[in-house]
């Protein structure tokens, strides 16, 4: 029974604090890839204690080493806590995929009504008639990159080229995905537990890492330069500002060069990052590993 | 792209679609089946009967309306090209939940405010200063 009790203990751990605590050590920024999988591992392993919980119980049931009568409390909140966890992923999986994949496709319509299609190597990109300067991709099979001219006029073909690879490395890494599994999670939680923090965190690392592409492709100051004019063109009528937008912003220019930011060398740090995941991960699994030995040993 | 038939659809609407644009002004009461078939059909070897399903299809899109003239439809655009644009760039960030919206299509950078543009500048003249090999001359 301590073993159900580590795994639910596990779950709420990894869903409540670790995230929130996760989200503030901003020095964690500089390796973006090894946070990322970090982040991916928390979320793992909270699922993992949460789904393993139940199964973890069975044993000890079976073989009658424990009353029921006096684990039935840690037994119905193992089966509760597996259950709801389950149902509220495979929903909120269902949904979100849906929902994004039909905005996907909706808008895919509209560029490709709207927009100018580029040859050869640019297929993929659409201009659109408009001085907002934007840039972005819908990710997918079909794929598209798309460039507003208000980007095309105010950009020199350095920062371009910066921000189409930016975009390029978004759809070559599938990064829709991982945002896509993120958000799967956050909504499967219920409104108070999830962390906005964290999910802005994840979503910044991953803009970090196709910073990185643009910054190998166009060098660190012309994608310094590059976010500075997408930051500071017209706005469209009714565009929402995003309250953490320009913190965001500043923080990945900061982070372009990021091998001169004081504290433990990066290798150091993001090693440390690749042995927290495989152990999180490893966790829950031994626990219930633990609980199954317990069976065979009866 | 290969030229799947969805391609190959696509690529239609978006050809009506300009014509539709093209002769907005010249005809404001809009264009029937036939007149587009003549501009941008022939050439393209269509049959009158694809052109007619694009534009009814087209028609419960809601990109462009119609009204009857005796026994035909005449096809106007629903809304203009510059509207249409700003529409769906407005939907790029207004439709989805903020969370949806985050994942539904990756954005070089969100939205910011003007009077926060300057915290930027500084940050990259800092950069600038750090990286004087990568000046431009």
């Amino acid at each position: 029974m301590l073993v159900v009790a580590g795994l639910v203990a596990l779950a709420v751990l990894l869903a409540w604090p670790v995230p929130r605590a996760l989200a503030r050590v901003t020095s964690l920024r500089r390796a973006p890839r090894a946070a990322l999988v970090l982040w991916q591992s928390t979320a793992v392993a909270a699922v993992l204690a949460a789904l393993l919980a139940a199964p973890a119980a069975l044993p000890a049931l079976l073989g009658r080493e424990v009353r029921l009568s006096q684990s039935w409390p840690t037994v119905t909140v193992a089966a509760l806590l597996s259950a709801v966890v389950a149902v509220r992923l495979l929903l909120s999986g269902d949904r979100v995929g849906r929902n994004l994949r039909a905005a996907r496709r909706r808008h895919r319509d509209l560029v490709d009504l709207l927009g100018t299609p580029g040859e050869g190597a640019d297929r993929h990109m659409r201009v659109l008639e408009h001085t907002t300067p934007t840039a972005y991709c819908v990710p997918g099979v079909r794929r598209r990159v798309v460039l507003t001219q208000g980007t095309l006029d105010r950009l020199g073909p350095d920062e371009l080229t910066a921000v189409l690879a930016h975009e390029r490395a978004h759809l070559a890494a599938r990064h829709d995905l991982v945002m896509e599994f993120f958000t799967v999670v956050h909504e499967a939680m219920p409104p108070w537990l999830r962390s906005e923090a964290a999910l802005r965190e994840v979503h910044l690392l991953i803009e970090v890492l196709a910073d990185r592409a643009a910054v190998r492709r166009a060098g660190a100051v012309n994608t310094g330069r590059a976010i500075v004019a997408m930051a500071g063109g017209p706005k469209p009528v009714g565009a929402m500002a995003m309250a953490d937008s320009t913190r965001v912003a500043s923080a990945r220019i900061q982070l372009l060069d990021a091998d001169r930011i004081a504290g433990l060398p990066v290798g150091v740090v993001a090693a440390t990052m690749y042995a927290a995941s495989a152990v999180l991960v490893a966790v829950p699994l031994a626990l219930y590993g633990l609980a199954i030995a317990e069976l065979s040993l009866v | 792209m290969p030229s799947t038939p969805r391609n190959r659809l696509g690529d239609l609407e978006r050809a009506v679609m300009e014509e539709l644009w093209s002769t907005a002004d010249a005809h404001p009461e809009g264009r029937t089946v036939r007149e587009v078939h003549d501009s941008i059909g022939v050439e393209r070897g269509l049959a009158y009967t694809t052109l007619m399903t694009v534009l009814d299809r087209m028609a419960k899109k809601d990109l462009v309306t119609r009204e009857r003239d005796g026994r035909a439809w005449r096809y106007t655009p629903a809304s203009t090209r510059a509207e249409l644009t700003s529409e769906s760039l407005h939907h790029t960030l207004g439709e989805l939940a903020g969370d949806t919206r985050r994942s539904a299509l990756l954005h070089f950078l969100d939205e910011s405010t003007p009077e926060e543009i300057d915290e930027l500048k500084a940050a990259l003249a800092e950069l600038e200063a750090r990286r004087p090999d990568q000046r431009r001359a």
